[in-house]
């Protein structure tokens, strides 16, 4: 049998990874915008010590599914399988993408030929597959992180990638390396009909969720909302100080808010322009500008491996950060007052 | 400090300084084919080509602005990654601080800019990411697309990183003398030039040395 299933688009974000690149394909194959469903939520929820060595982590509430932790306001769900062997986990997901569904892989880059890691760098990442050639023993996947891959390996490659122990083996295994993939994938549960329509009342709805979100206290064993956020890097920064390797942890962490708040930003830009609403254009700009701090933050973070950052120079972007962070919730706030 | 000049939009010639900024130099972003592991432009010690940038110390024209491309200190250092550095400028009325620059990662910052008087202004810093297959978000020109991307083991092809022009300005009509970077290592800057009045927004100028071959990219 061969297949290769039609509607299966690249889409990536520049402050986003392969997750966000991922969930987008299977929603724009679903039939739903991306954007509309990925940018809708602005939260920060952190289970302490939860965070994995993988491209595609994402903190989220304890319970919730991967992808649901990615667009809590709409129905898109997800399941990770985990087969027993790796010829299960060829033929489930042949099963799938033989039904039409494609489907998320976990790989580790190090197997992958395409990507600039192979053979030398181990890296646990995500990537869709959405074609096979039996005759032929390829498999069609669909990478869209730079250099954007979309076309066939051999069933064989995939399958090294997809078990990979992924165990670091020099210095520049960096973050995303000693996190076992056991053939790991992804399956998507995507209404179509979950398409958010922007207008007032759908947009005041999500920005008062925002806000009620941030606003809410922290958990005990889980960082969330605003104060959550607070507590969380100041935790992070007196670990530091007393000499933990806070490094990979700060950078996964950093990388997952960095893509939520820059896609909360293009979604506000996307609202305030679909509305003729000007405010809220600007606004999105300022939400833009906390993500630009995470993106300090994230280099920040690795630069405390080698001790190229002090505890003070950490401290004063935070707190640049939750400055900036609060004050643009206050606009906010403003906001979804006047409407 | 090096004078040159370019023209304003109806050629009327322009005043522009490239500024010296080799004693922040701080981070080894360029390395050639037989040492690539050389350098760590980025965390992840990716580099980009010496082969296909502007030679070392050579003027070059990017967009009607001269630029000076750096050479690499005793160190190997050729840019500044920010780490708040105070860059003394020549005294002078200025409209607009010209920059080569790149990010890890698409950010934006403060740059404090220091006048004569004593007094500062805070102006806005942004930078596009150099990864490959990213577009400019701030609407800058992109200055310097290369082919391929330097990793400490290998030349990877079809990853082209790019050097963005970005431009700050100086609305303060005053004499400025100095700027203050961000506290921000994902921001480099390759080469800074200061310009009195608009220049021509068209094709290259001559006259600041020979466009190298990587000049060519002017599309956005």
């Amino acid at each position: 049998m061969r297949t290769v299933i039609a509607g299966v688009r690249p889409w990536r974000h520049d402050l986003a990874g392969c997750l966000h690149a991922c969930a987008a394909t299977l929603l724009r194959h679903a039939g739903v915008a991306p954007l509309e469903v990925l940018g809708s939520a602005w939260r920060f929820e952190y289970e302490s010590g939860d965070f994995r060595r993988e491209e595609y982590y994402f903190p989220g509430r304890p319970g919730e599914s991967l992808l649901q932790s990615l667009a809590p306001y709409h129905p898109l769900r997800s399941s990770w399988h985990l087969p027993a062997d790796p010829d299960q986990g060829w033929a489930q997901v042949r099963q799938q993408v033989a039904a039409g569904q494609p489907v998320a892989v976990a790989v580790d880059n190090f197997h992958l030929p395409f990507r600039p890691a192979y053979q030398d760098v181990h890296s646990n990442h995500l990537l869709i597959v959405y074609g096979f050639d039996d005759e032929r023993g390829v498999v069609r996947v669909l990478d869209a992180v730079p250099p954007r891959f979309d076309g066939e390996i051999t069933v064989g490659q995939l399958t090294a990638a997809r078990g990979s122990g992924n165990q670091a083996a020099h210095e520049r295994d960096l973050f995303f390396a000693d996190q076992r993939i056991d053939h790991r994938w992804l399956q998507a549960h995507v209404d179509p009909d979950s398409a958010l329509v922007l207008n007032r009342d759908t947009v005041r709805d999500v920005l008062r969720r925002n806000l009620d979100g941030f606003a809410a206290p922290s958990g005990t064993t889980t960082y969330s909302g605003l104060a959550g956020q607070a507590a969380f890097l100041r935790d992070i920064a007196r670990r530091l100080a007393d000499g933990e390797p806070v490094t990979d942890e700060l950078f996964v962490v950093a990388g997952a808010v960095l893509a939520v708040t820059a896609l909360h930003a293009d979604w506000l830009g996307l609202a305030g322009q679909a509305l003729g609403d000007h405010a809220l254009v600007e606004t999105s700009r300022h939400v833009e500008r906390v993500a630009h701090h995470w993106s300090a933050v994230r280099i920040l973070a690795a630069l405390t491996r080698t001790g190229d950052v002090s505890v003070d120079r950490l401290r004063r972007r935070f707190r640049a950060l939750m400055a900036a962070h609060e004050a643009t919730l206050t606009e906010l706030d403003d906001l979804v007052v006047t409407w | 400090m090096i004078t040159t000049a370019t023209a304003d939009p109806i050629g009327r010639p322009l005043p522009a300084l490239c500024v010296d900024l080799s004693p922040h130099a701080n981070n080894t972003g360029v390395t050639s084919a037989d040492n690539l592991s050389g350098g760590a432009f980025n965390i992840w010690a990716n580099t980009y080509p010496r082969e296909e940038l502007p030679a070392p110390g050579r003027g070059i024209v990017l967009g009607s602005v001269p630029f000076r491309f750096p050479a690499p200190a005793a160190d190997g250092s050729d840019n500044v990654r920010c780490t708040g550095q105070l860059v003394a400028l020549p005294p002078g009325r200025y409209d607009w601080i010209y920059l080569l620059a790149a990010a890890e990662r698409r950010t934006e910052d403060i740059v404090h800019l220091h006048f004569a008087d004593g007094t500062s202004d805070p102006e806005w810093l942004r930078v596009s990411d150099f990864w490959p297959e990213t577009p400019g978000r701030f609407g800058e020109r992109e200055s310097i697309r290369c082919a391929v991307l330097h990793y400490p083991r290998h030349v990877q092809p079809r990853m082209g990183p790019v050097i963005w022009r970005e431009r700050v300005p100086v609305p303060r009509e005053d004499t400025l003398v100095a700027m203050r970077l961000p506290d921000n290592p994902a921001v480099h800057l390759f080469a800074a030039t200061l310009l009195a009045g608009s220049p021509l927004a068209g094709p290259p100028l001559a006259g600041a040395g020979e466009p190298s071959q990587a000049t060519t990219g002017e599309q956005r």
